[in-house]
């Protein structure tokens, strides 16, 4: 006849030895997904790492200074483009937006448009 | 059967209890059992713990993977925004163990036509008996697939690092180059060598990568147009010493260091010493005004030439009258800044220079300085020469620090190619007031003198000319030049200075222009200011305004009909 106490402590050495394995199978499932996480983070680190170096060398002020041209017209900012601001003047009244919207021409009538017209021709 | 059995509790209850053999096991017994459940609750506890209880720090750490920190063996050299200057991509290297490749002649031949090799020489390499060799270091992606495709045994890569350099050879001599091997030889690389392979923290430059690409673009465009075979350009904070451009051209590529020649690995900007001509006589001038020997309104005769004992010295812009203080400066006359350092005295004037560290080798964080060439003894003949720039031949470093000092209210920074993390601290070398009069004569010079071309729209430019003839053989040749330019903008409170020096260039056939500094770099510092004021946020300055005008106007005596008159420009 087995005693009561023995039988719990049976099932208490039971249980805590499922439990160790238990706990040492998800410790070693957690580690091998922290060595794949940071092989995975090392990986895109180096991407990074080889875009950063890409995106210096797309950005060479040469090439920027020729696409400006090229693809946006933009030229250098010269001295006379830069104001200050107490400089710039306040609208001189201010009209209800309804008389704006009448009395304001479109943009594109005076101003010669900034669309891109330049196609690359090969 | 009760009472019979020995273990049985009712026995012991009819008969007292003995110490026999039976009880001793049985305590013996209870102990083991008592210490068996004390273990396993401590382990239960600890479970609890691990399990419920959150890891400290320290635990973290002991059971992380060691994570490697520098993914790269070399750390990036950055400009001052955090642009990526220099930087270290993988790549693999291809080597073999000859031993073990069986068709050499065969596996020679595919290899060279993948590498572009000479396939008789790597044959004969393949027969050497050594377990390792070299075949080809940092393939290209291509190359590497091609090499994997033929599978043959015996060959295997490594995987190594290169140093990229993606800018080309836009400040190819700040930055130097590597070794295969990831060791610098030139420029910072070498100079920063250990920093760079040991601390894995990117270092980060003063220059600007844009008003690099300005100066260098715009000296380029120069030494094309007027033949010459080299130039210089600096770009220097004249409030702190920090560089924002260093260029000397020609320039190579550090991405292919092998296929520059010794000449463009030069760095004409800190190692070449030069007679610079008639831009030290800022120098001259601050020097004279410091001393007391001069004032504005004084001056000096410039009808004759001066005749030494051994050569006679001339005006090449002549008046063949009586000039004064501002009129010497800005027609860069040399009679009235001989004439000046006389006064002053060969003592005074070695040791002002001295003190403005045109003397000694600077100090910049770069392998590739010059010592200037300084005349012992420092003679009379010598101290009339220098006064006008030759006889002292200076590195373009040194004068542009030396000028810096002069403008900026006279406080000598040591120039640097670091961003200055704390207040400098640099020592006086002239009084404030010397500074401000200095800075009125050289923006006289941009608007009524020599250096007209220096002018920048939107920018008070401030400057010097030189043209200095250059020694061929044992002579000074007429016909060999070196044209430079000095400003310092805005002049009224100067930021920055700018300095163009361009080597030997040759008039233009049609132009009856000499290719002098105020024709041949003038111009092109005229174009780096108009261009870096609005990137490096320097105000705009009206001109005609009064305070402006108050600040920069000067009142210059002149001779006319016979007469001293009074002239405000």
């Amino acid at each position: 006849m087995i005693k009561r106490a023995t039988l719990v402590w049976m099932a208490l050495s039971i249980f805590s030895g499922i439990g160790l394995f238990n706990l040492k199978y998800s410790v070693s499932e957690m580690e091998d997904r922290l060595i794949a996480l940071q092989k995975e983070n090392h990986s895109q680190m180096e991407a990074i790492h080889v875009l950063k170096a890409e995106w210096s060398f797309l950005n060479k002020p040469v090439r920027i200074n020729d696409l400006g041209q090229r693809e946006l017209m933009l030229a250098p900012v010269t001295a006379s483009q830069a104001v200050e601001i107490k400089n710039i003047p306040f609208r001189p009244e201010f009209a209800p937006i309804s008389e704006l919207k009448s009395s304001v021409p479109p943009a594109a009538d005076h101003d010669p448009s900034p669309i891109i017209t330049s196609k690359r021709e090969k | 059967m009760i009472g019979r059995h020995p273990f049985s509790p009712f026995r012991n209850r009819r008969e007292p209890p003995a110490p026999t053999e039976v009880d001793l096991a049985r305590n013996r017994l209870l102990i083991a059992a008592g210490l068996t459940a004390a273990a396993f609750t401590l382990v239960a506890f600890r479970l609890l713990d691990v399990i419920i209880m959150p890891a400290t720090q320290s635990q973290k750490v002991e059971r992380s993977i060691p994570i490697t920190k520098h993914y790269v063996s070399r750390a990036d050299i950055l400009d001052r925004n955090g642009r990526i200057m220099a930087t270290n991509l993988n790549t693999a290297s291809l080597y073999a163990n000859p031993n073990l490749i069986q068709n050499k002649a065969g596996v020679a031949a595919k290899l060279a036509a993948i590498l572009n090799l000479n396939a008789a020489s790597l044959a004969e390499q393949f027969e050497s008996k050594r377990p390792f060799l070299w075949i080809k270091r940092h393939l290209t992606p291509k190359q590497k697939y091609a090499v994997n495709k033929l599978g043959i045994p015996g060959l295997d890569f490594a995987n190594e690092q290169r140093r990229v350099y993606p800018l080309g050879s836009l400040a190819s001599h700040v930055l130097g180059f590597t070794n295969i091997d990831n060791h610098g030889l030139k420029g910072i690389e070498n100079k920063f060598n250990n920093t760079l392979s040991n601390s894995g923290k990117p270092l980060r430059l003063s220059i600007d990568v844009r008003v690099q690409n300005i100066m260098r673009e715009a000296l380029l465009n120069s030494i094309n147009k007027f033949h010459a075979i080299g130039g210089a350009g600096l770009v220097l904070d004249a409030r702190n010493g920090e560089i924002l451009s260093m260029v000397s051209l020609p320039d190579f590529n550090p991405n292919l260091p092998r296929k520059a020649k010794n000449k463009v690995l030069f760095n004409r900007a800190t190692h070449g010493v030069y007679e610079m001509g008639s831009t030290l006589k800022i120098f001259n001038t601050a020097m004279a005004l410091e001393h007391e020997k001069i004032t504005m309104q004084s001056g000096y005769d410039a009808t004759k030439p001066i005749r030494t004992s051994k050569f006679v010295i001339k005006d090449y812009h002549a008046k063949n009258r009586w000039l004064s203080i501002p009129e010497i400066f800005m027609y860069s006359s040399n009679i009235g800044s001989v004439k000046m350092a006389m006064d002053v005295g060969r003592v005074a004037q070695r040791k002002f220079f001295k003190r403005l560290g045109l003397l000694n080798k600077p100090q910049i964080e770069l392998g590739e300085v010059g010592k200037p060439i300084v005349p012992e003894p420092w003679n009379d003949i010598h101290s009339m020469t220098i006064s006008y720039g030759h006889g002292l031949a200076i590195s373009p470093l040194q004068l542009v620090a030396g000028v810096a000092a002069v403008v900026n209210g006279g406080v000598l920074y040591t120039p640097t190619l670091f961003q200055r993390t704390r207040l400098t601290i640099g020592s006086r070398v002239i009084s404030k007031e010397t500074s401000e009069q200095v800075r009125r004569l050289l923006k006289l010079v941009v608007s009524h003198g020599t250096g007209s071309l220096a002018a920048a729209k939107g920018y008070l430019v401030g400057g010097k000319t030189g043209t200095a003839e250059k020694v061929v053989g044992r002579e000074y040749k007429r016909e060999a030049l070196l044209s430079s330019f000095i400003a310092a903008f805005p002049i009224n409170a100067p930021k920055y200075v700018v300095f163009v020096m361009i080597d030997n260039p040759v008039a233009i056939k049609g132009t009856r222009h000499r290719p002098t500094g105020g024709w041949v770099a003038a111009p092109v510092v005229g174009e780096v200011i108009s261009r870096i004021g609005p990137l490096l946020g320097v105000k705009p300055i009206n001109q005609n305004d009064p305070s402006v005008r108050d600040q920069m106007t000067i009142r210059v005596l002149t001779m006319k009909s016979g007469e001293k008159r009074l002239v405000s420009f």
